[in-house]
């Protein structure tokens, strides 16, 4: 087929009038049946490379993208152009999804979306079986590379699926970010002398600027005064769930539309975030770097870093989605000095210890298991075990084997042992990502030229639109005003414990108190842990506001407190007082049916739950039927035993039950 | 490994429909041997070239067609197997068993083989024990013994995991801590609950699981039957714990034998209602309890020589009158038997050969005595 006729048939379908060059040698390259690499900035069209040659094969093309929100935006489009196009992913029901599978099959479509972790999914191994296919796709292929800023181990299976696809078989990778060395080794793992098509990176509309600031507070000032009279929409990225939420909080309290999004949130809920980002529902959406991939949004018109990112190349990823329509967009990246920590303690921490490493593999000598069984049996988190097991899969020592549609992992006859070297290299490779990060706050050269250089475009000349290039000094005054604005803030903030639990009448609940987030960690320590006496008051007051806060005037039938394991008559006591200043009868009933341990002691939620369960009971039993229940204790940590005890008082009859507690803990292992 | 990225090529080709082994085996060769083209060339031949180079005909080139088309299918199977630990071992590879390759040729070799575990054990010395799925105890026994047996000889026991024989040399293998080959009637990927149970045997490289099927075929009588011929072909000796005069034990045996291989049957007690007595008549060795070649053995043309002989030296015209009530010969056989004989020595005196035990060699004068 000539360019001329491409473009006809270009016009025919997709309303468009011709290629880029780039856009028409990576077709050519296709329909000639060979592998590409495609590396293009955000908004260059990498997705017509595939989309129109698809619509030229006979059979299916595949698509892999880990993308959700990214997969639905383009089936809605081409499903709008007339190509038949289709996605399966996690958020969709079995039923749904095996219909499409079946549509597959039958040759209804000519282009189907999915993760790359559904490579592991039996149904989908059975059904790709019949399909007539035509073409793979690897989007977001910087996933594939342990030097890129996002290496995925589903990705793994993708690629070693891609060695074994016939010599003529068309396979196209696209990436917007990749480094000369993440680009050689997605080649190299492409195998079968794949091509590398690489465009050129500048953004021209992009103003990149860093704001320096000496603590978190003045990077609260400083987000209040600029959203108050930015233009236009965008995004905040930062460092961890929990300032997500404590951002959007103090934005809010501000009288700023704003709302925070993390993987934490249920799929409902991120899918509306999704949809209101579209629609501009709110002035800007703060949420760690799980947002925003892949989500077709033209006008994103700033982006606020408030943690400092792993990598030139994360940063370049992440500010990436901004500005697609090419009108001036706004980037500032906050940093305080004492930021470097978080990214720090993530690289130095980035794989457990090699004895954790050893009580896998020697877990697994005995049997097969299950992510969950490991978890059982090893008493590492969840995360450890995802790493781990990524590791030994990586390295031959372990295989993933589908019994009965369950994965397990098995240890290998002559598995290699261990080798530690490649996560040495790769940390050292990590510190020194981030000290070239540390580099672009500190230059006071073009910001532009210096990332699109790292990122291996030195075509680049200076942006003329950086705060070095217009010699713009950003600085935070922190005023009387401010500082008693954030202290008002702080008083009046109570962390939230939401639920989404099937089968029980339990409802989220609030505390009054983040463990960490001022002295209420260490006071409770030093009551539970130091014989340090009861809950001082302040406490008390602080949990009363946090529950007038969360519940207001709502009346309840009956408090409850969590039986303790170690703090004797802490919680016993603290309710008590609950009870006589809210009026509420307080019930002695709940008791502990067996033993339990602390549930610190264990390390994932697997063996909390198991812990708990069934470990409660109430007598007398009736009188729980009907009763609205207040439940109180005083640290939350993953939510295992709460979630037990409504379950079980759901049972007996309750029809709501609310918790009240003094701290949450941070981090912890949920999922 | 350097044929990975041609596994979709092997696969398709492997379970072209209806070929069978030979014709898909001569197909290869011919690919791989006589036009020294690589699979992928081989894939874009166009219907003509294969007819008239391959000498296909409409049908096979259908078949060729249609393979082609399901080469992507077959590398996200083979992506499947690899990454659940599963190997596959074509048959120009060096793992592949050549004790297989020898015994079952170009017209039944399988052109791969799925297999997890030791792939070391395919070319080790190896023994298949065999017999009914519903065996006598004293079968069951029997096979314990050889099982040992092979465990202190350093030998591999192939067997089918069936029920009876198959079972217990696997598991009476595994109890002496010697090496296992398990041949399976089903596609490996059918097998998971078989794998589970000898999970640690495999992870300590003592068990190998295989078989010559698709990946996903469901276990049948038919792939039941039709894998004997691997253990056969498996293994370099073969013992008989049991066989009826019908099914795959029996047909195996008589098929083996055909092609000389060696194969050793437990000579049954009297009164067993078994085949035993009736193989070891066609041909089979017979053995004892222990596996050791019975001595007294009248049945076998060796024993009426040694009775015969006894007590003088012999010629030819007197041997073959004293075989006379029981068997015809003629006398080149004879003659060849005779000769061929461990325990036989001959003498030529006044140009006449005389045959006696070398065992009881008594003075000349005596011996050959009028």
């Amino acid at each position: 087929m000539t360019r001329s006729e491409a473009e006809q048939h270009l016009k025919k379908i997709f309303n468009l009038d011709r290629f880029y060059d780039d856009q028409w040698t990576t077709i050519s390259k296709i329909l000639n049946g060979e592998r590409i690499l495609l590396v293009e900035k955000t908004g260059f069209g990498k997705s017509l490379c595939f989309q129109f040659p698809a619509t030229l094969f006979d059979g299916l093309t595949i698509i892999f993208s880990p993308l959700i929100a990214l997969m639905r935006d383009q089936v809605n489009y081409l499903n709008s152009v007339g190509v038949s196009a289709a996605c399966v992913n996690s958020e969709q029901t079995p039923d749904e999804n095996n219909a499409i599978l079946e549509q597959a099959r039958n040759g209804g479509l000519k282009i189907l979306y999915i993760a790359p972790e559904r490579q592991e999914n039996q149904e989908w191994l059975d059904a790709v079986r019949y399909m007539n296919l035509s073409m793979i796709v690897i989007d977001e292929a910087h996933c594939i590379s342990v030097w890129g800023h996002d290496f995925r181990p589903a990705f793994r299976r993708i690629i070693n699926l891609v060695k074994l696809l016939p010599e003529n078989f068309p396979v196209l990778a696209t990436t917007a970010t990749a480094t000369d060395r993440v680009a050689q080794d997605i080649i190299q793992q492409m195998g079968k002398n794949a091509a590398l098509i690489r465009g050129n990176l500048l953004r021209h509309n992009f103003s990149l600027n860093v704001v320096k600031v000496k603590d978190q507070d003045e990077k609260l000032v400083w987000l209040a005064n600029f959203l108050s009279q930015a233009q236009g929409n965008g995004l905040i990225y930062t460092g961890t769930r929990v300032t997500t939420e404590i951002i959007s909080s103090w934005l809010q309290f501000n009288g700023i539309h704003a709302i925070n999004y993390n993987a934490g949130l249920d799929a409902e809920s991120r899918k509306e975030i999704e949809n209101g980002l579209q629609s501009n529902r709110w002035k800007c959406v703060v949420s760690t770097n799980a947002l925003g991939m892949g989500i077709d949004k033209p006008d994103i018109r700033f982006i606020i870093h408030t943690q400092i990112p792993q990598s030139p190349i994360h940063y370049y990823q992440e500010i990436g989605r901004a500005g697609r329509d090419g009108k001036p967009t706004f980037l500032y990246l906050l940093f305080n000095p004492a930021d470097m920590d978080l990214p720090t303690h993530f690289i130095k921490n980035s794989r457990p210890s090699i004895k954790k490493y050893e009580t896998v593999i020697n877990a697994l000598k005995e049997e097969p298991l299950s992510e969950h069984e490991l978890m059982q049996k090893t008493n590492l988190t969840q995360t450890q075990v995802r790493v781990i097991k990524a590791d030994l899969l990586d390295q031959g020592i372990v295989k993933e084997v589908l019994y009965n549609k369950r994965k397990k992992y098995e240890y290998q006859f002559n598995a290699p042992p261990l080798n530690t070297e490649p996560f040495e290299k790769l940390r050292e490779f990590k510190f020194h990502e981030l000290q070239k990060m540390h580099e672009y706050v500190q230059t006071d050269s073009c910001r532009m030229e210096y990332l699109c250089q790292y990122l291996g475009d030195s075509n680049v000349g200076r942006c003329g639109k950086c705060d070095n290039e217009l010699q713009t000094n950003h600085k935070v005054e922190m005023t009387d005003f401010w500082r008693g604005k954030i202290d008002d803030f702080k008083t009046s903030y109570f962390p939230e414990l939401t639920f989404s639990l099937k089968g029980a009448n339990l409802v989220d609940g609030v505390a009054a108190s983040y463990y960490g987030m001022s002295n209420v960690g260490s006071v409770i320590h030093r009551c539970k842990y130091e014989n340090g006496g009861d809950f001082p008051d302040f406490l008390l007051k602080l949990t009363l506001r946090a529950f007038r806060k969360k519940f207001g005037n709502q009346k309840f039938d009956l408090i409850l407190y969590i039986p303790p394991t170690e703090s004797g008559d802490l919680v016993k006591n603290f309710s008590e007082k609950i009870s006589s200043v809210l009026g509420f009868p307080i019930s002695h009933g709940l008791k502990k049916a067996r033993e339990t341990k602390p549930q610190k002691i264990y390390q994932n939620f697997v063996l909390k739950k198991d812990n708990v369960k069934n470990a409660f009971i109430y007598k007398p039993e009736e009188e729980i039927k009907g009763k609205k229940i207040l439940l109180i204790d005083d640290i939350y940590d993953t939510g295992a035993t709460v979630k037990e005890i409504g379950k079980y008082l759901t049972k007996l009859g309750a029809l709501l039950i609310a918790p009240l507690v003094i701290a949450k803990t941070v981090g912890g292992d949920i999922k | 490994m350097n044929y990975e990225h041609e596994f979709a090529y092997w696969m398709a080709l492997s379970h072209l429909p209806n070929w069978g082994n030979e014709k898909i085996n001569r197909l290869i060769i011919r690919i791989l041997d006589n036009y020294k083209i690589s699979f992928a060339e081989f894939f874009e031949l166009n219907a003509e070239d294969l007819k008239h180079e391959f000498n296909l005909n409409d049908r096979q080139v259908k078949d060729i067609e249609q393979a082609k088309t399901d080469l992507p299918n077959y590398s996200f199977l083979s992506e499947s197997l690899i990454e659940q630990g599963f190997r596959i071992i074509p048959v120009n590879s060096k793992e592949y068993s050549s004790t297989l390759k020898q015994n079952l040729k170009v017209q039944n070799a399988p052109p791969i083989l799925y297999v997890k575990g030791n792939t070391k054990l395919l070319n080790e010395p190896s023994v298949a024990i065999v017999g009914s799925r519903r065996a006598s105890e004293r079968s069951l026994e029997f096979t314990r013994n050889i099982a040992k047996r092979c465990a202190e000889n350093y030998e591999v026991v192939v067997s089918g995991f069936a029920k009876g024989v198959d079972k217990t040399a696997l598991d009476a293998t595994l109890e002496y801590n010697g090496y296992s080959i398990v041949v399976l009637p089903q596609g490996i990927l059918t097998f998971g609950g078989g794998i589970k149970k000898y999970y640690k045997k495999i992870i300590e490289g003592d068990v190998l699981i295989l078989s010559a099927y698709h990946p996903n075929a469901p276990w049948s009588v038919g792939l039941a039957m039709d894998r004997n011929k691997y253990i056969y072909g498996l293994a370099y000796t073969i013992y008989v714990a049991e066989s009826d005069s019908k099914g795959g034990t029996w047909a195996g045996v008589l098929n083996g034998l055909k092609k000389g291989r060696n194969i050793f049957i437990r000579k049954p007690e009297p009164g067993e209602k078994n085949a035993n007595n009736l193989l070891i008549m066609k041909g089979a060795i017979p053995v004892d309890f222990y596996g050791n070649p019975v001595k007294e053995n009248k049945n076998t043309i060796e024993e009426k020589l040694k009775d015969i002989l006894s007590e003088k030296a012999l010629p030819l015209e007197a041997v073959k009158n004293a075989l006379k009530s029981e068997i015809e010969i003629q006398d080149k056989e004879l003659r060849k038997i005779l000769a061929g004989t461990d325990f036989i020595d001959s003498k030529r005196i006044k140009g006449k050969t005389y045959y006696f035990l070398k065992t009881s060699l008594p003075e000349q004068g005596d011996l050959f005595s009028e």
